[in-house]
């Protein structure tokens, strides 16, 4: 762990002029990710910015009432349990608590959730010599590695990591907007447009600016929270990442689906939504065969290696193990 | 031999657990000196190849850096001499700093020294090795065809070995068949909660004074001392408690060479701690095993023959055998038994015993195969397991010590409702749509004592206190020893203190192997008698003694006192004693070796495992939902302690069973889980409420004078593969290659 700076704004306005002036600054929120990854040796951060003082830890509706703001900095176990939550977004509150350990979502934020980076190996640790991401034109280990908990859609031969995020597959299902400060004032991202695919530019998670800093998620109304279920597969009962999950929401009207959204987690670089799927499955009643048709379109053009052939089917059984519930849910 | 309430065989809390819970028990690495200075190792980042340069420019430049050891500059170590190299003996044949060579990934190549521990780290990322990398070995399948098949395990276990001709009953008699299954698993790494630890302190340039997490202060004295070609006597090691170490801390890990040289080097104690990334390379692993199994059995389900093989590796620098077959001779009665181990060296770190070193994995292939073999023959497993019942130890023809297995079976079929299982796979369902599997394994594990040797030590106030080179893992040994003396005594718990852990008190076995209640046991008894002996000779013989007079034979010792069975009014508290003879305390010593029995007589623990699992038939998660495990090790001297070591030796099992597995990237040979995120551990939820642990209690009177034979390794044996045949009972998938995650169900 290098020597730093250690800074501690009071206000906004000067975190975001920190960050724009020091060299190799970083954001310090709950620390779970960003400390780690440091010990490790893959971020060395000269300077660091807590931003614990900046408040943003607020969860309350819309300025208009309707829907949720939820701060940046509040912690991932208070949204989880909090009323709000729990009574409008309960998908949510299941996302959270699907992920990681009591102790390490009492520290952990919302901001930091949504930023957190893959648990790829090769890139978690610097004495393997390739990485893209880490280290770009380095090669991508996990190739021709140790591939199981990798990516089977969206990734390119540079990258083939994934999110291991719970709680952004939920908010992916929830249209959430990620409300961002940066040099040029305010701007609000959609979740989708948050997370990116590796591509060539498999450095770059999120699109994000360097000197922004998320401030807040808002959440629109979610109009029906009974048929919307968070599934999550994975090695052993509880404090392991996700082999693959599913965040489904379903309307249901007179017996038939009036609405879908449906992401996958653990699947992509991002939580994997397919808008084209949802529609094929719009007005059409709730069964195993419209469930199957979603998970085909969902799969479309699904790539596994080696260690990760499972992710194919087990992908798709959980696809239609989601929408059953959901559907089922009364 | 005790008139108060009986201590032996009731239930104890732990005399250190209140220590233990609220961090006050010292550990390894708790001791602190004046004047310490932290050591961090820097390891190798390839497997195979040679060190070319360490540029320690940038390194030495850091702030609080006070050296750097390396080869340069490190002190000359003396090979270890062949008695603790030798296989299965606790040190690698290769000393740190003897060439450039690089055996394997985080082999350590020096460490810094630094002000503090912060320091040090960051130094030593600056470090930068240049290497020429050699040819990569990390393939076991790969390079079977140049594996070596040795001898011995631990000097005393024939790794190959039959009896009867297996080969003509395979080639000639019509038989039902398993033929020639294949059954692995893989690394796996101890994970103790407590990482390995040293503080070095030199004093002068010939005593040195270590503390260090060591499972067995004398073979840790023996291996420093003629690493750095000390006297003996001139080293002292201290370990008062281990945090668990499940075998990995009885080898002489080259960190804690390390940790002496650099405080030859900085002429300042140092103390080296490990990281838990550096568990996984530093301390020793479970190596992957390849087993195959063959049986064959007459249409009634009698064994004619049974073939175990098994495939593993060690690291380039030491030949150690997991010893996957040994049991496999004693387990059943069959006439034709040929068992076979061959070893393939790899670029990976050395293996080392790992909780039931063996019988781990090989019974997970054995218990596998027989549940295989009875479905072939429609017939229930554990019947399958009663018509093949030995009734001696068919491996050497000797009778068993005592052997209540087939009780274990009975009682725990009873308990877990084995007489309403449908033997059809995939017949049960839950209301919530899981499929329900239920399974059982035998559990055999040796017994055995060594020697060993304790010291009391009565002090004026009545208080006593007692000692002995062995150690406290997290399984009970301070109480165990508290137990034996205030049995043998006749005083309360609260009046003794044990000490262990030191090479200062009388040497005792390693903390392994279930051996130290059964060895240490009866050398505090010996002890204790010897004591009794003297106090009885105080207080009788002579003139103006206090019970002058009295017969030694009428004199018994309770509650701290000493009287006479004839007269009542002769009594004398210990205290009293003491101070009327003028002693300050009075010591005894005493040791206990195993008796001619130990030839004559086949030692083991039995037990039999049952669970239930539910498999989710689209995702494939497997939960345990219910665990019966009935075990013979003869009395139980701590009943509360004995169920806390069997729930942890299962739920180890549970863990080899569904998740545990530390995975090289075979390109580097670098392990790609080496954290506790990604290795997984059971966590609470993955222990079923429903656990069930009992014990048949029947003393074996064949062991030394309490009837104990030990335990805390037999909980494993067997869990895992009746784990992987509840799920094949659960879904009709027999998964052979463990962990049982879900990839392999789907
Ligand atoms: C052992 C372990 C198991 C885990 N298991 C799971 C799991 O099962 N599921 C799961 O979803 N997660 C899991 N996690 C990850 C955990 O959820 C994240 O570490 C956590 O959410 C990160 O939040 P933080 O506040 O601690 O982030 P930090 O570590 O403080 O920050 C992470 C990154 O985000 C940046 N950042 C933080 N806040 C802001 C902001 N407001 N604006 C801009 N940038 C910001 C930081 O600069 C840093 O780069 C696990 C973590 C660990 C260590």
């Amino acid at each position: 762990m290098n020597n730093f700076a250690y800074v501690r704004p009071n206000d906004i306005d000067s975190a975001l002029n920190l960050i724009r002036t020091r060299p190799k600054a970083r954001f310090l929120a709950g620390g779970t990710n960003l400390l780690d990854l440091w010990k490790m040796g893959v971020e060395q951060p000269e300077t660091v910015i807590d931003i614990s003082r900046l408040g943003l830890t607020d969860i309350a509706p819309r300025p208009d009432g309707t829907g949720l703001r939820i701060g940046a900095l509040a912690r991932n176990s208070d949204l989880a349990e909090h009323s709000l939550v729990l009574n409008q977004y309960p998908i949510l509150s299941r996302a959270l608590l699907a992920g990681a350990s009591p102790q390490l979502r009492n520290a952990a934020t919302v901001g930091g959730n949504l930023m957190q980076r893959t648990r790829c190996p090769y890139f978690y640790d610097p004495a393997f010599p390739s990485c893209n991401k880490r280290k770009p034109g380095s090669g991508c280990g996990a190739l021709n590695g140790y591939n199981r908990m990798h990516a089977i859609l969206g990734q390119s031969d540079e990258c083939i990591a994934t999110n291991p995020s719970d709680m952004s597959v939920a908010l992916a299902v929830l249209d959430a907007q990620i409300r961002v400060l940066g040099p040029g004032g305010e701007r609000v991202i959609p979740i989708s447009e948050f997370h990116r695919l590796p591509g060539d530019r498999p450095e770059l998670d999120t699109t994000l600016q360097p000197n922004e800093l998320i401030t807040a998620v808002d959440l629109p109304p979610m109009a029906d929270t009974k048929h919307a279920v968070y599934l999550k597969v994975r090695d052993r009962s509880l404090y392991a990442f996700a082999l693959v999950s599913v965040a489904a929401a379903l309307t249901i009207e007179n017996g038939s689906i009036a609405s879908a959204r449906i992401a996958l987690g653990g699947v992509a670089h991002k939580p994997w939504r397919v808008p084209a799927a949802e529609i094929l499955i719009k007005g059409v009643s709730p069964d195993h065969a419209a469930f199957d048709m979603v998970a085909d379109r969902l799969l479309q053009g699904a790539h596994a290696y080696r260690y990760n052939q499972y992710k194919l089917a087990l992908a798709r059984k959980s696809v239609i193990r989601a929408l059953s519930v959901a559907a089922a849910s009364t | 031999m005790a008139q108060s309430p009986a201590v032996l065989g009731t239930p104890r809390q732990r005399v250190d657990g209140k220590l233990t819970v609220t961090g006050t028990a010292v550990y390894a690495s708790d001791f602190k000196v004046d004047g310490m200075a932290y050591g961090c190792l820097i390891q190798s980042t390839i497997a195979s190849g040679t060190v070319v340069e360490i540029d320690q420019s940038e390194a030495e430049k850091a702030p609080g850096v006070i050296a750097i050891l390396t080869r340069q500059n490190a002190p000359k170590l003396q090979a270890l001499p062949e008695e603790l190299t030798g296989n299965g003996e606790p040190g690698e044949s290769r000393l740190p700093f003897q060439d450039d060579q690089v055996f394997f990934q985080g082999q350590h190549l020096g460490a810094v020294i630094a002000e503090t521990f912060e320091q040090a780290r960051e130094a030593a990322a600056l470090v930068r090795v240049r290497y020429q990398p050699g040819e990569l070995r990390t393939d076991l399948l790969g390079l079977a065809d140049q594996a070596i098949e040795p001898r011995m395990w631990a000097g005393r276990t024939k790794l190959q070995d039959k009896r009867g001709d297996v080969d003509w009953v395979w080639a000639n008699m019509p038989q039902v068949r398993l033929v020639d299954e294949t059954y692995s698993t893989p690394i796996e790494n101890h994970n103790p909660i407590e990482p390995g630890a040293a503080l070095a302190v030199w004093d002068g340039t010939d005593h040195l004074m270590l503390h260090v997490s060591t499972r067995g202060v004398d073979l840790t004295q023996k291996v420093v001392a003629a690493a750095f070609g000390l006297p003996i006597e001139n080293v002292r090691i201290v370990c008062p408690f281990i945090g668990g170490h499940f075998g990995s801390k009885g080898f002489s890990w080259s960190y804690f060479l390390v940790a002496v040289a650099a405080a030859r080097i900085v002429n300042r104690p140092v103390r080296l701690v490990l990281s838990r990334p550096q568990m996984f390379d530093s301390m020793g692993q479970r190596a992957r095993t390849i087993q195959t199994i063959g049986l064959a059995a007459d249409e009634n389900g009698k064994l004619a023959a049974l073939k175990h093989s098994t495939l593993t590796h060690s690291s380039m620098i030491y030949q150690y055998t997991e010893p996957c077959g040994s049991l496999t001779r004693s387990v059943y009665s069959c006439p034709n038994v040929q068992i076979n181990h061959r070893l393939v060296q790899l670029d990976f770190t050395t293996p080392c015993p790992m909780r039931a070193p063996g019988e781990a994995p090989g019974f997970f292939a054995l218990e596998s195969a027989m549940d295989e073999l009875a479905v072939k023959l429609n017939i229930d497993p554990i019947e399958f397991r009663m018509r093949n019942y030995a009734d001696k130890d068919e491996f050497d023809q000797r009778p068993w010590s005592s052997k209540h297995l087939k009780e274990c079976y009975d009682r725990g079929a009873a308990k877990i409702g084995w007489s309403s299982r449908n033997p059809k796979p995939g017949s049960t369902k839950d209301p919530d749509g899981r499929l329900v599997g239920l399974g059982m394994a035998t559990a055999v594990y040796p017994a055995r004592q060594q020697p060993a040797a304790a010291k009391v030590i009565l002090s004026k106030d009545g208080s006593i206190v007692v000692q002995s080179a062995t150690h406290e893992s997290g399984t009970g040994t301070y109480t165990m020893m508290t137990q034996f003396v205030a049995d043998s005594l006749g005083v309360s718990m609260d009046r003794v203190r044990s000490e262990l852990g030191d090479t200062q008190f009388p040497p005792a076995p390693v903390n392994g192997g279930s051996v130290l209640t059964a060895s240490v046991g009866p050398a505090v008894v010996a002890a204790c008698t010897a004591l009794r002996d003297k106090l009885i000779s105080l207080a009788v013989d002579g003139p103006s003694a206090a019970l002058s007079g009295q017969a030694k034979t009428d004199i018994v010792i309770t509650d701290g006192r000493i009287s006479s069975a004839k007269d009542t009014s002769k009594s004398i508290s210990f205290s009293d004693l003491l101070t009327n003879t003028g002693n300050q305390t009075l010591e005894a010593e005493g040791s206990a070796k195993p008796g001619d029995a130990y030839q004559k007589l086949a030692f083991f623990s039995f037990g039999a495992i049952f669970v239930e699992v539910k498999v989710d038939p689209d995702l494939g998660e497997v939960r345990v939902t219910r665990v019966v495990g009935v075990y013979d090790v003869g009395k139980v001297l701590n009943p509360l302690l004995a169920r806390s070591q069997m729930l942890g030796g299962i739920t180890f099992g549970i863990g080899m069973a569904l998740m545990e597995g530390t995975i090289p990237d075979m390109a580097t040979g670098r392990m790609v889980n080496a954290n506790l995120a990604e290795y997984h551990v059971p966590v609470s939820t993955d222990v079923p409420p429903d656990f069930v642990v009992e014990f048949l209690d029947m003393p074996d009177t064949n062991m030394a004078d309490n009837g104990a034979r030990g335990l805390g390794e037999i909980g494993i044996v067997g869990a895992p593969a009746a784990i992987a045949n509840a799920v094949y009972h659960a879904t009709g998938k027999r998964i052979r290659d463990l962990p049982i995650t879900p990839d392999k169900l789907v």
